[in-house]
């Protein structure tokens, strides 16, 4: 019963949040970008954290997303949103091309190829007249219709992104429950030993890529939709990436709920020290947020999480 | 356990936020102007110039400056006459060079410092996205630099930008040519250099529609990407074509490297122009001025004559930056905040539709322009129609105005003389 | 061929030796210990500082940057090391990424909060200017940088094939228990390695700053171009970053001059998936 009660209360907070920041717009968009922020990082967990191949060039998928949403409203005058299984169906192929060279390369050459290959198409995305070249493109200045998604508040958002982070933590569990999550597992403590065992080491990899890839694109949908802009470098910039690995890594890679909790941290920690200190202009604001992130990894270089699990190991003895 | 802990930390945030949110009727004697700028990142030198520049008009209208009042009425000090001498505050947000930083503090300075309204955003992106927030609000937005053609073009409402523009900047470019080729001077190969962000892109193909359309020939365009590690091959190409025109489009990282490497590789071309941005830079001017001597530039500042309003203004930035003095970029700034509050003056009211009503009546004559502007007035898509350039000349390590005629402070002296 | 473009591929040549000398320290510690330090660019921009420094505050030219440089890097490369790198070794992979990345943007910022968001740059006085040499210019600051790159890259090839230190540090790098039943302190090495490191990346910086421009952010610039440089010649491999630092020189002077400069990465970024492709562990990476 013990372990329903925590996440129940926990589910209802989360649904109840937006409602108790009503008369505080900030607060409410902060909700909303958490939420965005954990549908990233936990994409991103799929690969980089159960299969354990650290992409550091999931921008690339981020931004397929958003420029996906950008170009049917920018050629077609869709509404973004429709521009999200798009950008998703696109990410799938996108990943297929990506994974089936780089994933066989081993630990720091994979992060270092997928940086290569995160950088190579935001400087090619820069070149291109159907993209917007440099000047990005932007979305619905005014809105049409109610699905063109602009709205005062950003409380619709909210439980937009809670919805579809719902559904992909649900399937993420779906997975790690299943015979892909033991695969992926096996495969990251040795890829060797999972090989031995009959394991089709390659193809589990490219999936978990694909699937990751697709939610990352989502991710990068959303974003357009709420911020109505993207450029190269908002798009593909190399610090999306980072930050995807970061926010998991800062909660628990290869956890359901890591990359939600690195969220739940890394993106107030962003928002309230730039708010506080940023108008300073001494640069404090990240200051704080790295010494912040290394105290983290100094003291608990597993993550949040294990703090958790430390303690359901000294309950069991 | 983790259920109240939780609580109190939800609690703790609420009251926090409400601490944050101090309601406007709390302090009538102050009216709150929210400033958006690139505070950190790449772009955090134009942001922190420009932050100077703006302290710096905020103190002249709440303590005022007596020569400066021979000019500009709102420089009597004690405050906006027209808001019961209701002093201005500034509250600085950070971008960091991100659209989505920038449309959250938007957000946060509206809402929650309940700005009378905003400036910024610098970057054309992040105005775009900064400004979005505002139209949903119903906040005026006044931008002082972002040079984008698209953002006039969204039918905001609220959206005001007090700057020149692209095809302004070319046509300036345009005329000095014309005289140059009058008098007899080389300028029949053209060359652009451009960097491949958003800035560098837009107004290089303008300034090539515009050449174009004048009959000039622009040879060679490369483009690169900014932030680069060489410039090298780049410079040799231009020396194997040796252009007689060569115009700059680069930030400041990449307007030192490719100084250096012109140096380093000894070439230099009869005319140089350079756009702006990295070549204005006060830290480029600084250590490498001497380097460009007889540099081609456009810029909003012209120092003027002694007395003059740029040159009032110039006198307190130095004082303030302790050395520099104001450049294209923050004297663009300080006039949209100019033109802000003498609109919240005439508004009378902190009320938005009120400050929108007095914007959209702006009409400032010439006399009163810290930028070499002709005025300001905004047409109906929120342009400043009077927005102008002039064309301005590297001399022993500083800028001086070689163009219009009625303007210029100097005769021009070509060709470029390099170091 | 015509000059220009032997002027193009020597300054590739030079620009790529540069290349070898900020990536050197990178290789080090990647080749030691496994560990990436994503803060690497940053600690070049700190050794940039110094040299700026000592310009400002002392007038000193490089021959005075150098070994401070040196010695203020070799210091942060050992406190980083004690204080942060040792504990984020028992984690997982991931949290070096997310340890150096947060002292990445601390170290940064703290020069921004420091130093200024402005830029810097150093007189080209200090290395004596140009000169001519068989048609083809050269800048003094970049023969130096480039030659000093050669030279650091050999020296510690050198020591760690060479000598008992050396060997010693690529016991523990092969098998840190193994070590320490020989007698041998893997932390101490560790440390050691560190400090070289950081040495190495201190001189690239105060020489970098000769020529190029310093500011807060300019680590940025580098960091990607070094961690291409170190996993092109292969981790561990200090001769393969020298090697892939002056292929990817070469290469990205021709197509800047040939194709355009907005597609030299684009072709970099390409030959190294290439590369990675036929050989996954780098030019001259071990297997």
């Amino acid at each position: 019963m013990n372990r329903f009660l925590i996440p129940g209360a926990l589910l209802a907070l989360a649904l109840v949040y937006p409602l108790l920041v009503q008369s505080l717009p900030v607060y409410e968009r902060l909700g909303a970008l958490v939420l965005l922020g954990a549908i990233g990082a936990s994409a991103w967990n799929i690969v980089g954290g159960y299969a354990g191949q650290v992409s550091v060039g999931h921008a690339v998928f981020f931004g397929f997303g958003a420029y996906s949403s950008v170009v049917v409203y920018t050629h077609l005058g869709w509404p973004p949103i429709a521009g999200a299984p798009l950008g998703m169906a696109l990410s799938v192929l996108l990943a297929a091309v990506i994974g089936v060279p780089t994933l066989r390369l081993s630990g720091h050459y994979f992060s270092m190829a997928t940086i290569a290959v995160g950088e190579l198409v935001r400087v090619l995305s820069s070149t291109s007249e159907f993209l917007g070249g440099a000047q990005g493109l932007g979305g619905p200045a005014i809105p049409r219709t109610v699905f063109d998604l602009s709205f005062l508040s950003a409380m619709p958002f909210y439980y937009i992104f809670l919805v579809v982070l719902s559904l992909l933590l649900l399937l993420t569990w779906i997975i790690e429950r299943g015979r892909m999550g033991f695969y992926l597992r096996a495969i990251k403590d040795s890829e060797r030993a999972a090989r031995s065992l009959g394991v089709s080491a390659g193809r589990y990899k490219l999936y978990a890529y694909m699937l990751s890839g697709a939610f990352a694109a989502l991710a990068g949908s959303l974003y357009l939709c709420m911020f109505g802009f993207v450029d190269p470098d908002s798009g593909f910039g190399i610090l999306i990436s980072v930050k995807m690995v970061v926010m998991a890594a800062l909660g628990g890679a290869g956890q359901l709920f890591g990359p939600l909790v690195g969220a739940l941290i890394l993106v107030p920690l962003e928002e309230l020290s730039n708010s506080l200190l940023g108008g300073q202009g001494a640069g404090l604001t990240f200051v704080v947020y790295g010494a912040i992130i290394v105290i983290i990894a100094r003291f608990l270089p597993s993550g949040l999480l294990s703090l958790l699990n430390r303690r359901k190991v000294n309950r069991v003895d | 356990m983790s259920k109240t802990t939780r609580r109190t930390t939800m609690v703790g945030a609420v009251a926090l936020a409400t601490g944050l949110a101090r309601p406007a009727m709390a302090q009538d004697a102050t009216v709150k102007i929210g400033i958006i700028y690139p505070l950190s990142g790449n772009s955090a030198t134009a942001g922190n110039y420009s932050k100077m520049a703006l302290e710096v008009g905020a103190d002249v209208i709440n303590n005022g400056d007596a020569d400066l009042a021979k000019f500009i009425p709102l420089a009597k000090g004690g405050g906006l006459p027209g808001l019961k001498n209701a002093k201005i505050q500034l509250v600085f947000a950070d971008n960091q060079g991100t659209p989505a930083a920038g449309q959250n503090q938007a957000l946060r300075l509206i809402t929650e410092e309940k700005v009378a309204a905003l400036i910024g955003a610098y970057q054309s992106g992040i105005t775009l996205t900064a400004s979005a927030i505002a139209e949903r609000h119903g906040i005026p937005f006044v931008n002082g630099e972002s040079v984008a053609a698209n953002l006039t073009e969204r039918g905001f409402k609220w959206f005001f930008r007090v700057t020149p523009v692209a095809i302004d900047f070319a046509r300036a470019y345009s005329a000095f040519l014309k005289e140059q080729k009058a008098a007899g001077r080389k300028t029949d190969n053209i060359a652009l250099v451009h960097e491949n962000t958003e800035y560098g892109n837009s107004v290089g193909s303008v300034i090539i529609d515009q050449f174009k359309k004048d009959g000039f020939n622009v040879g060679t365009k490369i483009a690169y990407s900014a932030n680069s590690s060489d410039v090298q091959p780049q410079v040799l190409q231009l020396k194997e074509k040796n252009p007689d025109v060569l115009i700059f489009i680069s930030y400041t990282s990449d307007a030192i490297l490719y100084t250096k490497t012109m140096k380093e590789l000894n070439w230099k071309p009869g005319i140089l122009i350079a756009d702006n941005a990295g070549f204005n830079d006060p830290a480029f001017v600084k250590s490498l001025g001497n380097e460009v001597e007889g540099l081609i530039n456009r810029s909003a500042f012209s120092a003027g004559k002694p007395g003059s309003v740029p040159d009032l203004f110039n006198k307190l930035y130095v004082k303030k930056t302790g050395g520099d003095g104001l450049d294209d970029v923050s004297v663009r700034g300080l006039q949209a905040f100019m033109v802000l509050a003498d609109a919240l003056n005439r508004a009378g009211s902190t009320e938005p539709a009120k400050i929108q009503a007095a914007l959209k009546a702006t009409d400032l004559p010439a006399e009163q322009m810290v930028a070499g502007y002709d005025g300001v007035k905004f047409d109906d898509k929120g342009q400043n129609t009077k927005a102008a350039s002039v064309v301005t000349q590297m001399r022993g390590g500083k800028y001086v105005t070689v163009a219009p005629k009625d303007r210029a402070t100097a005769e021009v002296i070509l060709p470029y003389k390099g170091w | 061929m015509s000059l220009i473009l032997v002027q193009v591929i020597v300054s590739g040549l030079l620009l790529g030796a540069v290349y070898a000398l900020f990536s050197s320290g990178l290789t080090l510690i990647w080749g030691m210990m496994n560990v990436v330090n994503f803060a690497h660019g940053d600690f070049v921009m700190l050794g940039m500082y110094s040299a700026v420094m000592v310009w400002t505050a002392l007038g000193g030219g490089p021959f005075a940057a150098v070994p401070v440089a040196a010695m203020l890097i070799a210091t942060l490369g050992v406190l980083s090391y004690f204080m942060l790198v040792r504990h984020i070794m028992k984690g997982p992979m991931l949290a070096q990424i997310l340890g150096t990345f947060g002292l990445a943007l601390f170290l940064r910022y703290a020069a921004f909060w420091y130093f200024g968001a402005n830029f810097k740059t150093l007189p080209d006085t200090l290395v004596g200017g140009s000169f001519v040499f068989m048609g083809l210019r050269f800048e003094g600051s970049r023969v130096l940088a480039g030659a000093m790159g050669l030279g650091i890259t050999l020296l510690l090839h050198f020591i760690l094939t060479r000598t008992a230190i050396g060997s010693r540090m690529l016991a523990v790098s092969e098998d840190a228990t193994a070590a320490q039943l020989m007698g041998i302190r893997p932390q101490r090495m560790q440390a050691l390695a560190w400090g070289m490191a950081g040495a190495a990346t201190g001189i690239a910086g105060a020489l970098i700053a000769n020529f190029f421009y310093t500011s807060p952010t300019v680590g940025e610039t580098l960091a990607i171009l070094a961690f291409v440089t170190v996993s092109f010649g292969g981790f561990g491999s200090v001769l393969g970053a020298l090697v892939a630092g002056l292929i990817i020189g070469v290469v990205e002077s021709l197509s800047a001059y040939l194709i355009g400069p907005v597609y030299k990465d684009v072709i970099v970024y390409i030959l190294f998936v290439l590369v990675l492709w036929f050989r996954p562990q780098g030019l001259m990476g071990k297997t």
